[in-house]
């Protein structure tokens, strides 16, 4: 039975043998008078007419990396030339299943961490914490308000948003079970589903922890830390953290401070615990991500490493343990075989470990693991005997020696990388060769598994590099947080304009092609064009580590701010959630776009007007996969480096096919044929030369001013011309009329534009008379949604 | 196995090894041809056209195979910046902008009339990174009927037909790509 209790006094003195029970009590929602959208927590079903919207322009690609099926015990299954399997399955719609399987497990790292940060936070500071990210943000969690409708003032609001997002990557899950979808496009939908659930998770995940742990609230000018190899003093015990979850490491650096001992002791990272570290405690220091962990491992630095979730090395525990090296592991979803010693006294476990009885334990009981790590590693580095790094001059000698030269090494390699020569050179006494590998070798190890002599590869490798690998020594700007609603009000207009080019954002993981610095080479020529740049993660501390000539990172030579010109470190793979939210901010507090529950109409404005595209030049992990994915959904292009392609989907459209680029105009109530702008949400890119030409094309919107566009085209001409020789082919698509023309080349192109395709100019005017797809319009108000349309045509 | 087909042990040419031990499939693995056999198949094309990639900005060798296939009428599409080194050497690319990723979509839908106006119906891929071009033609192999061919210095299952595992010589790999241009008849 269910009372409903009016305003007025209740006396309840004479019930007898009633229980009362208080659910969640529902404030009155005050200042927020924003009306609710269409789709406020939404379904698997409420965005699918968009994500089909979107996927009939962005076809789905699928390059299978495997032809068969073995999810089920009907199978191996054959479904090369996509052939069904006993299931029914073809094989496009088993990548898109896998696809979605690898979104989903990306969502769900997200997440569950938020969900644990969470937990973990409302424990230590209750639930009624207010959310107050500073004076300059008002709109606080700009994706849980437009996805789940919430505008969220505590820790405890946010519960909501988590349990929806929960709620939907298990439904998403269950639908990849067999004898589920048979359209790939559905199984798209829901990719993009999941993925959009992921980037509420990582806005949850990084308040909470911003608000709780006082992390940077968007400071543009926040501290430069050491990163690289070569960061910390050795005449100290170095605690090494490792992973993507800070709420296990933060302890230590308390404990440090409270026992005076902060300065005593080195605390690096390596993941992006090693951002959100910083963040806490700018005396801690970046070491670098995924791929230096064997790195600083195999070298001894650590006297003690603490490692919690997500993009570890699933043989972390043996390679420490090869080097004599203690590990605690602190998250469940990681206990690495360890025995769970949360009960037991801290010397008690202490001693375990410096007797060799246990190589390491599992604790997650903080205050404890703080105390252990740092007694732990004072002892290691008190019997730590000083030795030459990865190995002695005459082990190299000895592990070069014993190559033959039969280039199994080179087939399992994920680069092909020549090792085999470099180790036939060192065998000559030259060591050149084997030392350049140091700036392509992701230390993966695959390598070693294939080496029949079992030689020590890496080891060769960072040895005979060592210079190569110490000089990588810079400074990475902590991690901000979100962006500023007041520097979103300054350049929400000429992002959405045109007259800052562009936005590109920096995502992801260390998979690189090649050299590291290609990385910054291609972020440099943006920042010197005045387009906005934004990081996090990997890429976020591998450009802290490339200084220039003059000894300078990109962090010291560009500043913080969101704005033309400037480089912006977000924070860790949970902070990527502000990049959403920058984009979401733009058509909210410019363009005045409602944002509660008003999914499609803001992907739907981002698309056609915001011009900023995703880049990951090294792909690795099924988060970035979500990531990228939720992006795409939310109307951002994403470019990626060439192991993007072993996600095995990309979205990318046919510039041919004209029927398939229109908008509805709301000014001219008309169907109109449009530039295909941008004519990709996901491919790859094979060169750091294409990379920079694609990301200033993708640029482009359909609803760029001619100066906008003007400038636009100036640097995609630019910079086509630049690093492929020539003008772009498509290039004439995207005049509108002589204004949108780059003045420096307008005679050559108005020429180019008459005699190769046909354009009729007036020359007298140096006009453009006939030839573009449409003409240019300042009232031009696109979309690609009737609703949208039908709700600002009928005001 | 298909391979031993047209490659012969007793010939000078190395086994057909996969350029990635691991990427195992169920379906045809390419047939490892000899450079012959490769000219014969692009001068019986109808629309062949060669498709170029990042080597060629680390390869001049890759670039000069690329200007004789031009120079024999056989259309370019240079992708990953190779336009760059080609336009240097007098050659006008179909395309220069376009990635590999966005030419394998538009290979692949059967609509596609190409940049000149007729659908390919021989790609010969040269000068991409492995495990990119490998996704291409496995995208091919799988969801279209044109005749790939892949003349990198790596074996590629997923062509349909391939130069065999030419990594360890050089030599060998740049003689096999000078042969092929030998023999490619002029088209008008």
């Amino acid at each position: 039975m269910v009372f409903e209790l009016k305003e007025g006094i209740f006396v309840l003195d004479d019930l007898k043998n009633v229980s009362i029970k208080i659910g969640k009590v529902i404030e009155e929602e005050e200042e927020w008078t924003e009306p609710v959208g269409p789709t406020p927590m939404p379904g698997i079903l409420e965005l699918r007419n968009w994500d089909r919207k979107l996927m009939e322009r962005y076809e789905p690609f699928y390059a299978p990396m495997a032809d068969y099926c073995n999810l089920c015990t009907m199978g191996p299954c054959d479904l090369s030339m996509n052939k069904t399997g006993a299931c029914g399955i073809d094989l496009k719609t088993a990548k898109a299943r896998l696809v979605t399987i690898a979104c989903c497990i990306g969502a769900a790292a997200h997440t569950a961490h938020a969900r644990h940060l969470l937990n973990h936070i409302i424990e230590e500071y209750g639930e009624d914490l207010p959310i107050d990210l500073g004076s300059n943000i008002n709109v606080e969690a700009p994706s849980i308000r437009l996805i789940c409708g919430i505008k969220p003032k505590t820790l405890g609001d946010l519960r909501a948003a988590l349990d929806w997002a929960e709620s939907e990557i298990v439904k998403v899950l269950h639908s990849t079970h067999i004898g589920n979808e048979e359209d790939y496009i559905d199984y798209e939908s829901k990719a993009m589903h999941v993925s959009m659930a992921d980037h509420v998770g990582m806005e949850v995940a990084d308040i909470a922890q911003m608000v709780a742990y006082n992390l940077p609230k968007a400071e543009p000018d926040t501290p430069l830390v050491d990163t690289g190899f070569g960061i910390v003093d050795r005449t100290k015990p170095v605690i090494v953290v490792v992973g993507h979850n800070v709420m296990y490491a933060r302890p230590v650096a308390d404990y440090l401070e409270e026992k005076g001992l902060i300065d005593d002791f080195e605390i690096a990272g390596l993941c992006c615990t090693a951002h959100d570290m910083t963040r806490y405690n700018a005396k801690a220091k970046i070491f670098g991500p995924i791929y230096y962990q064997l790195r600083v491992i195999r070298a001894g630095l650590p006297d003690i490493v603490i490692s919690d979730e997500q993009c570890i090395r699933a043989d972390l525990l043996s390679a420490c343990k090869a080097m004599g090296i203690p590990l605690i592991a602190t998250s469940d979803a990681a206990c690495r075989g360890l025995p769970n010693r949360n009960d037991d006294p801290v010397d008690e476990i202490v001693k375990d470990i410096l007797s060799g009885k246990t190589p390491g334990v599992f604790l997650d009981d903080g205050e404890k693991l703080a105390e252990v790590a740092v007694k732990v590693a004072q002892e290691i580095f008190k019997r730590k005997q000083k030795k030459e790094l990865f190995l002695t001059d005459e082990e190299l000698k000895e592990e070069v020696k014993k190559c033959t030269q039969c280039m199994n090494c080179v087939f399992t390699c994920p680069h092909n990388l020549r090792i085999d020569q470099g180790m036939k050179a060192g065998q000559e006494g030259d060591f050149s060769k084997l030392a350049a590998l140091e700036e392509v070798c992701i230390a993966c190890g695959k390598c070693e598994q294939a080496c029949p002599k079992d030689i020590r590869i890496i080891n060769v490798i960072m040895k005979t590099g060592y210079q190569s690998l110490v000089s990588k020594t810079g400074k990475t700007r902590v991690g901000r947080g979100p962006i500023q609603d007041t520097e979103i009000r300054n350049v929400g207009q000429p992002i959405v304009f045109g007259q800052i080019p562009g936005v590109i954002a920096a995502v992801g993981c260390v998979n690189y092609p090649d050299v590291m610095q290609d990385l910054r080479d291609i972020l440099e020529e943006f920042l010197k064009r005045r387009f906005i740049v934004v990081t996090s993660g990997c890429h976020a501390m591998d450009i802290g580590m490339l200084k220039d000539e003059e000894g300078q990172t990109l962090y010291e030579k560009y500043p913080g701010n969101f704005d033309a010109g400037c480089l912006v470190n977000t924070g860790s793979c949970v902070s990527n959630a502000h990049i959403a939210g920058a984009v979401i901010k733009i058509a909210n507090i410019f363009a005045m776009r409602p944002l509660r529950g008003n999914y499609e109409e803001i992907a739907d404005y981002t698309l056609n007007r915001v011009g900023a595209v995703g880049f990951s030049w090294g792909p690795y992990s099924h988060k970035a996969a979500s990531i990228a994915t939720g992006f795409n959904r939310l109307g951002v292009p994403v470019v990626v480096g060439p192991h993007g392609t072993k996600y095995r989907r990309a979205y990318i459209g046919k510039p041919w096919k004209t029927e398939n680029w229109w908008v509805y105009d709301v000014k001219s109530r008309q169907k109109v044929n449009i530039e295909p702008a941008p004519d990709t949400l996901i491919a790859a890119v094979e060169t750091k030369e294409e990379a920079i030409v694609q990301l200033a094309r993708l640029c482009i919107r359909p609803n760029d001013t001619t100066q906008g566009r003007q400038i636009k085209l100036t640097h995609y001409l630019e910079l086509s011309q630049k690093y492929l020789g020539a003008l772009p082919d498509d290039w004439y698509l995207y005049v509108r009329s002589e204004a949108d023309l780059p003045l420096k080349m307008k005679d050559t192109l108005l020429k180019t534009l008459e005699e190769d395709h046909g354009w009729k100019i007036d020359w007298d005017k140096k006009k453009i008379v006939e030839g573009p797809i449409r003409q240019f319009d300042a009232g031009f108000n696109p979309t690609i949604v009737e609703a949208i349309y039908d709700k600002y045509t009928k005001k | 196995m298909a391979a031993s087909a047209k490659v012969k042990k007793e010939e000078k040419y190395p086994p057909p090894k996969r350029f990635q031990i691991a990427d195992i499939q169920v379906s045809r693995e390419a047939t490892a041809v000899k450079p012959e056999v490769v000219s014969r198949m692009v001068n019986k094309a109808k629309n062949p056209v060669l498709v170029t990639g990042k080597y060629l900005l680390k390869e001049p060798e890759l670039v000069n195979i690329a200007v004789k296939f031009y120079e024999k009428g056989i259309p370019i599409i240079a992708t990953g910046g190779s336009s760059k080194p080609l336009i240097e050497k007098s050659v006008k690319p179909l395309s220069v902008v376009f990635t590999l990723h966005q030419i394998t979509q538009y290979m692949l839908d059967p609509d596609w009339k190409g940049f000149n106006g007729q659908p390919y119906d021989v790609v010969v891929y040269l000068g991409f990174t492995p495990y990119y071009l490998s996704r291409m033609l496995s995208a091919m192999k799988h969801f279209s009927k044109v005749t790939t061919i892949a003349i990198d210095e790596f074996f590629h299952p997923h062509a349909k037909f391939s130069f065999t595992n030419l990594t360890k010589d050089k030599e060998l790999y740049y003689e096999m790509l000078s042969k092929v241009v030998e023999g490619l008849e002029e088209r008008k």
